[in-house]
């Protein structure tokens, strides 16, 4: 039995054990059993993802599984990569969801029975989605994928109703995007006549390009949604706040790259390459969501919005490199083209690692002190040391700054995209307007998102807690800190050996015929690049930057030891003591970058004075309140959602409820069919 | 521009020619010659009528100019070598000038300036007034006069940077 099979197995066979978790009526063992087949769901993933990854090919067929159509399981070493990242989140979420119901709690929201039900099943399908081989199989798979982790949403959402408005978004915009999906495979399917992915790829050039066309864009407004992209994004900063933090990891550092599966999957291996200005479109969304995703993150105070705005912002540097790649394929320059998806899968497997940290600790944040907000927190370093220390190493990932792990990928983007004009020999106009514009936009984003994390870590954790929720702050049960710990260890690990990641990705590239068996990245310590003259070693830059300072505090030690030292007061201008409540807040942190941007940002100011009784020359209190919402949700949507209220008032008449009229419309619609037969025959 | 400039040409220099050095240099009233020739003074007013900050200000201006025997002005006590206190020190002052104090790096030297930081001047015996400097913090040179002039000042500050 190869390592695909066993791996595939262990999942099948974990998520049909799930089912049966809500029979156990002890919540501990529930949570437990729960977590440990997530776990199992995990490992299974990211067995059968190695062992594809290595080569190995394998495919079967299920006859009579799925109605109307056959289910067929192909694992390519595409699906491979895909399965190993899903499997290697699943992991570290499932261990942390064994600690993470409080004892309190046990009635219902995270350690309900459905939730603990849908958890392995989410990750199984999760996991199973890639090895997908024909239309209906890839299409039931991503409908139990959104179904499971719609109900993993609403996990609490009798105790709040934001909840229940979240999961509604959620569950409109995810089957808006399942239809586009559905409609572009079903107009692709019919096209070539097949259902199979393997047939449809190789009957893919014999389609006019109109449809083809047709096909790759609906596939990248359905795949695009679900990856967050803008326009289509409301749904992430609204859908992971309200979920329990593990299932926010799951889905932002999971299911997101579901939507690039499909674009690779559908774009690149099975229509072949396609023309240039398809991937210009995905390069232009993929700015688009980079800047906004990251302006928004800057300025937000809420940790989980920012960190779902951080993920649009990802994901969006991620399809600027699958774009870019994508023209470099079109126009005839493979090379270079390997490069920038080397990048950009890179950019999705350190994004995944360090995502799952931030939304991991956000999570112990939030059942340690229960607040969500960095107006709130601070001074959790000294209460919670282990979790500040990991989170500061995931947000040092996310920051893209050496030694941490979105480095190597941002800066083998921009190589990329940087020497795209003088590789490419001699370029077209477009490319030489839109390969610079990328590099402004990529380079915008990297510097803001420097801000975002050094904000969102340091008044999170650092300074003094600025409220009595964070002064009561306790470490969270070791369950949680392993599971951290395991994802910590995945940043650890790309951050100074990224060549570990880079070459299974050449069976990645091999696979997809437009790009070809390329070696765009070779080196062993150090990372030397093909095309162009570039090379860079993350470990010694980690090693220079650990000996730097080492250096620096010897020294420190050394010349500053024999001065004479004074403890005194911090200089409060004299006044009162400073209190911890005078501290930078997240709001005032991001107050210049607000103002800087508030064309794009709007953001909303309240200012409330309240007087003295005695005199209004006397002011009692001041209350501020800035609000940033989506602008992009505010101008688009409600039009949209004016026409289908309006639609949805029309049906009314319809359908008003009257058996009589339904019956009618029986009797009507049969005399119609009897009489269309009758004439035809 | 122009009309600066020709303002410059009709009036000339109008700074006082520098004094003589003060006579006893080298006795205790110098101090000692720790801060080498330039010394950075916090001002703060514990309670004055600002007589004093207003001759403070005209001994900083183009017709003294006191910043060429090296001394100026900072905002911040953590930057300061001396701190220069005028008028009585108050009830709301008496905490915030010994904080401004303690927050200054050693070496530091304090200064009293006018007959109100002295012996709290026409002010003693007031119901708001808790005090003279030399109660609070020590006092390493005094200037008396209410107010005292602009030459007193800069005599009392070059004993203490040296020029």
């Amino acid at each position: 039995m190869s390592l695909v099979s066993a791996g595939l197995l262990l999942v099948a066979v974990a998520a049909a054990t799930s089912l049966v978790v809500g029979v156990l009526a002890s919540p501990l063992r529930r949570a437990r059993v729960s977590a440990g087949l997530t776990c199992v769901v995990g490992l299974g993933g990211v067995l059968a993802g190695v062992g594809a990854l290595g080569g190995a090919s394998w495919s079967v067929t299920a006859r009579n599984l799925l109605p109307l159509s056959e289910a067929v399981f192909a694992v390519d070493p595409l699906s491979g990569l895909f399965m190993t990242l899903v499997g290697g989140v699943a992991v570290a979420t499932g261990i942390y969801s064994a600690g993470y119901p409080r004892t309190e709690e046990y009635a219902g929201g995270p350690a309900s029975r459905t939730v603990q039900m849908a958890l392995p099943m989410f990750a199984a399908a999760m996991v199973a989605v890639p090895a997908a081989g024909n239309v209906t199989t890839f299409l039931f798979l991503w409908e139990l994928m959104a179904l499971a982790s719609l109900v993993l949403v609403l996990a609490e959402h009798r105790s709040r109703p934001e909840v229940g408005r979240a999961g509604a978004w959620y569950a409109a915009m995810t089957h808006a995007g399942l239809l586009a999906i559905l409609l572009s495979l079903v107009m692709f399917s019919s096209a070539t006549g097949t259902e199979s992915f393997d047939e449809m790829g190789a009957a893919a050039s014999a389609i006019s390009p109109a449809t083809r066309s047709a096909v790759f864009l609906l596939a990248f407004a359905g795949f695009g949604s679900k990856a967050g992209l803008v326009p289509l994004h409301v749904w992430l900063p609204r859908a992971h706040p309200e979920a329990p933090s593990y299932v926010s990891a799951l889905m932002s550092a999971a299911m997101v790259n579901m939507g690039l599966y499909g674009v690779l999957r559908i774009g690149f291996v099975l229509l072949g390459g396609g023309p240039q200005w398809w991937w210009m479109v995905v390069l232009a969304i993929g700015c688009l969501s980079a800047l906004y995703g990251v302006l928004q993150a800057s300025a937000a105070s809420d940790f989980k919005r920012l960190l779902a705005y951080s993920t649009t912002e990802n994901l969006g540097l991620v399809f600027v490199g699958v774009g870019a790649a994508g023209v470099f394929a079109a126009g005839g320059d493979p090379q270079l083209a390997g490069l920038l998806m080397i990048a950009a899968i890179l950019l999705t497997a350190n994004h995944a690692a360090f995502k799952t940290v931030l939304f991991l600790g956000s999570g112990a944040v939030l059942r340690s002190t229960g607040l969500r907000d960095l107006d709130q927190m601070g001074g959790l370093a000294r209460r919670m040391p282990t979790t500040a220390v990991l989170v500061g190493i995931g947000a040092l990932g996310a920051s893209g700054l050496p030694p941490g792990n979105g480095f190597v990928s941002e800066w083998l983007l921009l190589q990329g995209l940087i020497h795209s004009l003088s590789a490419a020999g001699a370029p077209s106009v477009a490319v030489a307007i839109a390969m610079p514009l990328a590099v402004g936009a990529v380079a915008l984003t990297a510097g803001l998102a420097v801000a975002t994390f050094v904000k969102a870590f340091g008044v999170g954790f650092l300074a003094r807690p600025r409220s009595a929720e964070a002064m009561a702050a306790t470490e969270v049960p070791p369950s949680m800190r392993v599971g951290m710990g395991v994802a910590v260890v995945a940043c650890v690990v790309l951050a100074l050996a990224p060549l570990a990641m880079i070459r299974p990705l050449e069976r990645v590239l091999a696979a997809m015929p437009a790009i070809g068996e390329r070696e765009p990245v070779h080196g062993a310590a150090e990372l030397h690049l093909s095309a162009i003259a570039g090379s860079m070693s993350p470990l010694l830059i980690a090693l220079g930057l650990a000996g730097g300072s080492l250096l620096v505090v010897l020294l420190l030690r050394l010349v500053g030891g024999r001065q004479p030292r004074r403890a005194a007061l911090v200089w409060g201008c004299g006044g009162t003591r400073l209190s911890p409540r005078m501290q930078y807040t997240a709001t005032a942190y991001a107050e210049p970058l607000t103002r800087v941007f508030d064309d794009v940002l709007r953001p909303e100011h309240d200012v409330d004075i309240t007087h003295y009784v005695e005199s209004r020359y006397l002011v009692e209190s001041i209350r501020y309140r800035q609000r940033v919402s989506d602008r992009i949700e505010n101008r688009l949507y409600p039009p949209l959602l004016a026409v289908a209220t309006r639609w949805g008032s029309v049906a009314r008449r319809l359908q008003n409820g009257s058996v009589h009229r339904y019956l009618a419309y029986g009797l009507v619609g049969l005399l119609v069919v009897l009489v269309v037969v009758g004439v035809t025959s | 521009m122009t009309g600066l400039l020709r303002m410059i040409r009709s009036h000339g220099l109008i700074t006082e020619p520098a004094l003589n050095p003060p006579e006893d240099m080298s006795d205790a009233a110098r101090v000692d010659d720790v801060f080498g020739g330039s010394i950075q003074v916090r001002h703060v007013d514990a309670g004055s009528c600002n007589g004093c900050e207003i001759e403070i200000g005209s001994a900083f201006g183009p017709v003294y100019d006191l910043e060429r025997y090296g001394v100026r002005l900072v905002a911040s006590p953590r930057h300061a070598d001396v701190l220069l206190v005028t008028g009585p020190v108050t009830r709301n002052m008496a905490d915030p000038l010994v904080k401004a104090y303690e927050a200054m790096p050693e070496p530091k030297r304090v200064v009293a300036l006018g007959d109100c930081a002295r012996d709290c001047g026409v002010f003693a015996g007031a119901y708001g007034v808790q005090g003279r400097v030399g109660d609070f913090i020590p006092v390493d040179v005094t200037v008396a006069g209410c107010p005292p002039e602009p030459e007193a000042i800069i005599t009392a500050l070059r004993r203490l940077s040296g020029r």
